[in-house]
């Protein structure tokens, strides 16, 4: 027994009208009508769960739909009246309709649905992340990625984190279950690991340590790390990368051992989605259209940097395969057995075209990838700076800048460690050099063009 | 609390009567000194117990180092007697005494020359039998090295050995015609032997070494070599020693086409020593010093049929470094990746020993990385090839000593404190790299620092006398009188970890933190108590030496208010969602839960 499809729909487009996400996503097709193109029933009787598949313009969305008898609703949705829907009726009873994540009862069952019965859990709880999916932990052992905007044909991320688990690639947040219907990806549910952390947050870490030597009169920056008498400013000035390097907190060695997971990485992803020589011509256009956004100087050193990219050869540039997309460290965990890849394409970090939509699937060099992770050193260690006082501020951006240099060369040294690589890069390391820098440039660029205000 | 297997806790009175607090010391004193009152008069009872070493705290000491008491200014085993109440007030369950046997001293006393004997500068025979009654007496067991893998080539087993190529104990060593069999047998020191072979011109023929080229290996495929040794283990567990710490213990045996360690032989051996031990000798332990990673050392612990216990060799350096990167991966990287023992065995865990030296040249660098960041890293290549005491090597800094503690005595595992590291002593870098560390205890700001009655001129290493660490200031007898010390810290903590028979047995669970520069874990106890709760504590580390605020997942203690165990305080009530902890620079807690 379930209440009518048409009236959960009225209910949900109201619903769902009220929900900023949906304005966003909704932004350019504001005029067109709602249609549902399908409502399963999920669960019969109370509480009940039925999935709606709505559809304006071009895009379309899921909301999973729960209702229960009102007296039962108080108690469940306590605090979360915000998930109401409305009441609806179903053979004279009267029930309230809800968004089924809401529920913990129903978020449960969808698990097992999702896993086609799989998996089951106890215990549910809601992380708060970006808005084009709702993320469910459950018994702090998996993670579930419901998709409220939905995209034709296969994700992205999903086609690539089973293609990758699929080869063997180990060095991943494992797949468990994907949940497909209509034509879409519904769900993904991967395992979660709760002592996981961004590497992000190890890189801040690593930064707070070697900042904190910049305060002259830091007396907790002198800390024990095992050193006699801390060095003066000046001595710091004088090799600030001597003094980097020996900072306590060095995140080199992490790098490092990062650097070899990419290039594991690149091989699986070679393995699983095959490779080709790259092109250096479109590589070039890449690179220079970049420009745009950019001052004067930085045009013109953009400008013969594409241009240099567009005189080599083919088969100089190394080859082309499926890249990651949107790798930077929020993009690495650390885990107990190492470094991991989470997250492909969705939610990426930049702005594109279209809201809440993932990175399209992509071909391109693997230095892309390692463009991204290099200029992503920057951002966290820009991240970092800006938590210190002004008046540290000459001595603190020298030790950042030291930073940066030495992770970058560690990472891409952890890279170039695992031997099978070098036939994805370019053959001369210069080339590669050059193909880093362009990249580099591309993403400052496109990094100003979305935070630029920020 | 009545454990049996705690043995009655009563503390001795302290040296020279002294009062062990100043008059209205600090106010928990009377509350730590569970369950019973501060300076009442009593000894320990040595509890009857066949798994005492699984919640044992050890205390490994140099003989030659510790008390003088004849005035020779070398110490003694009658010394260590002497200094046996202060051992027992201090909390240690069992003292580990390196070699004490007769040796040409080239390799700290591991070159032994006379099984059967005691070297005559530490005393004799009757001796180790009046250290043992008097450390029973006072609740403690005193274990020792035992030398199986190799002798000093001044042993007159190796004299006769040489001497002919058919003299009774001809095979008693490992003889070749040549250099070249088992070549691929790694040398373990490598920067002074340029193999395990050498030349005995005596014999006109090569023997083989795994260390020294003065510690010939014994052959242990002759039945007279194992029965030999197996006569050496009788003979001092009948002089009452409760157990041994096995030297070099993966080298045995060899064979061709292998790695020379963790021979399946060298495994039936010990199983063989094992059995004896147990059908003889109740209660006594086998600890095995053997450099693996830990999935590999659990080979020794057999089915619970061969050692007792293993020294967890990889958690040290990752301590040090995690708290040098301040970030928690180094250990809990170790720590997933350690095996529970089986049923009747334990984990020694340390913080620094005599023999750093060792363990860099043999751990395999490749599986553990950390170990290889360790000695390259900067400040730590400065130590290398010099061992540093415990605080010297953290700049005396008193927090990351309690924290670096803490984690020792909360970790899984049985700890081994080394002599001198509960008053934070110092080494002397300028003495050579073993001696350094071996400087006499410093009991008290007098002469000698009270180690030695002789003239400074006698004494065989001189005590420290640099204004940070030296002895007119480092002492026991300072650590009494100022209730503040380290060493007071350090019995408070070693008393509350035996009230928590959990830390020693318990289950361990690594917490997930949002901050990387925290450490969380829960140990659980076996048994559930009275109430069908099982006991639970949290520790909660900041390994940074900022301040830190993180978020705990303790879902499953909502509702419970966790009780801080050194200052019996109450925490926030666990509520749903995070649970947020702040901590001071390189602070921890002990928080009492219940489990669910």
């Amino acid at each position: 027994m379930a209440p009518e499809a048409r009236s959960l729909t009225a209910l949900a487009t109201a619903y769902l009208a009220g929900q900023a996400w949906y304005r966003t996503a909704t932004a350019n097709t504001a005029d067109a009508p709602v249609r549902l193109v399908a409502a399963d029933v999920l669960l019969e009787g109370h509480p009940g769960l039925a999935r709606l598949v709505l559809e304006r313009g071009e895009r379309r969305f899921q909301l999973l739909v729960g209702w229960r008898r009102a007296q039962d609703s108080a108690r469940v949705l306590h605090g979360r009246e915000s998930a109401i829907l409305g009441s609806v009726e179903d053979a004279g009873e009267h029930l309230l309709a809800y968004d089924a994540l809401a529920d913990d009862e129903l978020t449960l069952q969808v698990l097992t649905i999702a896993t086609g019965g799989a998996e089951h859990a106890e215990r549910v709880r809601r992380v708060s992340t970006l808005v084009s999916h709702a993320s469910l932990v459950f018994d702090e052992r998996l993670f579930m990625k419901c998709y409220r905007v939905l995209e034709p044909g296969e994700r992205p991320e999903i086609e690539v984190l089973f293609r990758l688990d699929e080869i063997g690639f180990n060095a991943l947040l494992a797949p468990i279950a994907r949940w497909r219907a209509h034509g879409h990806d519904l769900a993904l549910v991967r395992e979660f690991l709760p002592s996981a952390l961004e590497g992000r947050l190890l890189a801040l870490t690593s930064l707070r340590d070697l900042l904190a030597r910049a305060s002259s009169e830091d007396s907790s920056g002198r800390g024990p790390a095992f050193m006699p008498g801390a060095p003066t400013g000046q001595e710091l000035a004088a090799d600030i990368d001597l003094a980097t390097a020996q900072a306590g907190g060095d995140l080199a060695s992490e790098m490092h051992r990062l650097g070899a997971t990419t290039a594991r990485l690149h091989l699986a992803l070679a393995e699983g989605f095959g490779d080709r020589p790259a092109q250096p011509d479109l590589m070039a256009a890449v690179v220079a259209g970049s420009r745009a956004r950019a001052n004067a100087p930085a045009a013109a050193a953009t400008r013969q940097l594409a241009e240099r990219i567009a005189a080599l050869a083919r088969g100089e540039a190394g080859r082309s395969i499926r890249v990651h997309g949107d790798f930077h460290l929020r993009r690495v965990m650390r885990a107990e057995t190492g470094w991991l890849v989470a997250g492909f394409s969705d939610d990426p970090l930049y702005a594109t075209d279209l809201p809440h939509a993932s990175l399209p699937a992509r071909t391109g060099s693997p230095v892309e990838d390692l463009a991204d992770m290099c200029f992503s050193l920057g951002v966290v260690a820009r991240e970092a700076l800006a938590q210190r006082p002004p008046s540290e501020s000459e001595l603190a951006s020298d030790l950042a800048a030291a930073w940066c240099r030495r992770n970058r060369l560690a990472f891409l040294e952890g890279y170039a460690t695992v031997p099978e690589v070098q036939r994805l890069l370019p053959s001369e390391p210069a080339t590669t050099e050059l193909l880093l820098e362009g990249f580099e440039r591309v993403r400052e660029r496109r990094y100003e063009a979305t935070f630029s205000g920020a | 609390m009545d454990d049996p297997s705690a043995g009655s806790l009563l503390v001795p009175p302290s040296p020279g009567g002294q009062p062990l607090w100043a008059p209205g010391g600090p106010p928990n004193a009377q509350r730590l000194f569970l369950p019973h009152e501060a300076g009442q008069a009593g000894w320990r009872q040595l509890a009857n117990d066949q798994r005492w070493y699984e919640r044992a705290v050890f205390y490994e000491l140099v003989p030659r180092g510790f008390f003088d008491s004849n005035g020779d200014g070398i110490g003694d085993l009658s010394g260590i007697v002497e200094k046996l109440d202060y051992l027992a007030w201090l909390g240690i369950d069992c003292l580990w005494v390196l070699p004490f046997y007769p040796s040409p001293l080239r390799d700290g006393g591991y070159d032994v020359s006379d099984f059967y004997s005691v070297a005559p500068e530490c005393g004799d025979v009757s001796d180790v039998v009046r250290l043992v009654d008097e450390a029973h007496r006072r609740g403690i067991r005193v274990i020792s090295d035992l030398v199986i893998n190799h002798t000093s080539d001044a042993h007159p087993w190796f004299a006769e050995s040489r001497s002919s190529r058919d003299n009774p104990k001809a095979d008693w060593y490992v003889w070749g015609d040549d250099d070249q069999r088992w070549s691929d047998i790694r040398v373990i020191f490598c920067d002074t032997e340029p193999s395990n072979w050498t030349w005995d011109p005596a014999r006109q023929q090569f023997y083989w070494h795994r260390f020294f080229h003065h510690q010939p290996d014994l052959n242990y495929e002759n039945p007279e070599v194992r029965e030999a040794v197996l006569s050496v283990v009788r003979f001092w567990l009948d002089v009452g020693l409760d157990g041994f710490r096995l030297d070099a213990a993966a080298y045995l045996f060899q064979r061709d086409g292998t790695t020379g360690e963790n021979l399946p032989e060298t495994h039936a051996f010990l199983r063989q020593m094992r059995k004896e031990i147990d059908r003889d000798y109740p209660n006594r332990v086998l600890l095995a010093e053997v450099n693996q990673w830990p999935s590999d050392v659990v080979d020794y612990f057999g089915d619970s049929d061969e050692c007792h216990m293993c020294f967890h060799f990889p958690l040290m350096p990752r301590m040090f470094m995690a708290v040098r990167r301040e970030q928690r991966f180094p250990i809990t990287e170790i720590l997933t990746q350690t095996p529970s023992p089986p049923d009747g065995c334990q984990w020694g865990i340390f913080l620094r020993n005599h023999d750093e030296l060792t363990l860099e040249m043999v751990t395999d660098e490749e599986r553990d990385y950390m170990y290889a960041e360790y000695a390259s890293d900067p400040r730590m290549r400065r130590n290398l090839g010099i061992r540093r005491r415990l605080a010297p090597l953290v700049d005396n800094d008193r927090r990351v000593a309690e924290l670096l503690h803490a984690l020792l005595l909360s970790l899984p595992g049985s700890p081994v404190l080394y002599y001198g590291d509960e008053l934070l002593m110092g080494d002397n870098i300028y003495l050579g790299d073993r001696d350094g560390v071996r400087t006499p205890m410093q009991w008290t700001p007098d002469r000698n620092a009270g180690f030695s009655g002789a003239d400074f001129a006698q004494l065989f290493l001189p005590p420290l006398m640099d204004p940070v660490y030296g002895f007119q200031a480092v002492n026991v007898e300072a650590g009494f009188r100022d209730p503040s010390s380290f060493l007071h810290w350090l019995q408070r903590m070693l008393a509350i970890r035996r009230h928590y028979p959990l830390f020693a047995d318990g289950e361990l669970e690594v917490l997930p933190a949002d901050n990387p520069s925290v450490l969380a874990y829960v140990r659980t106890g076996p048994g559930a108590d009275e109430d069908g709760a099982r006991r639970a504590v949290l520790c909660v580390n900041n390994l940074s030496r900022f301040a830190q605020a993180a978020e705990l997942s303790l879902d499953r203690w909502e509702g419970v208010s966790p009780v801080e165990l050194i200052g019996r305080a109450s925490f926030p009530v666990v509520g749903a969602g995070g649970y947020p902890v702040t901590l001071g620079p390189h602070s921890f807690y002990w928080l009492e839960l219940e489990a669910r």
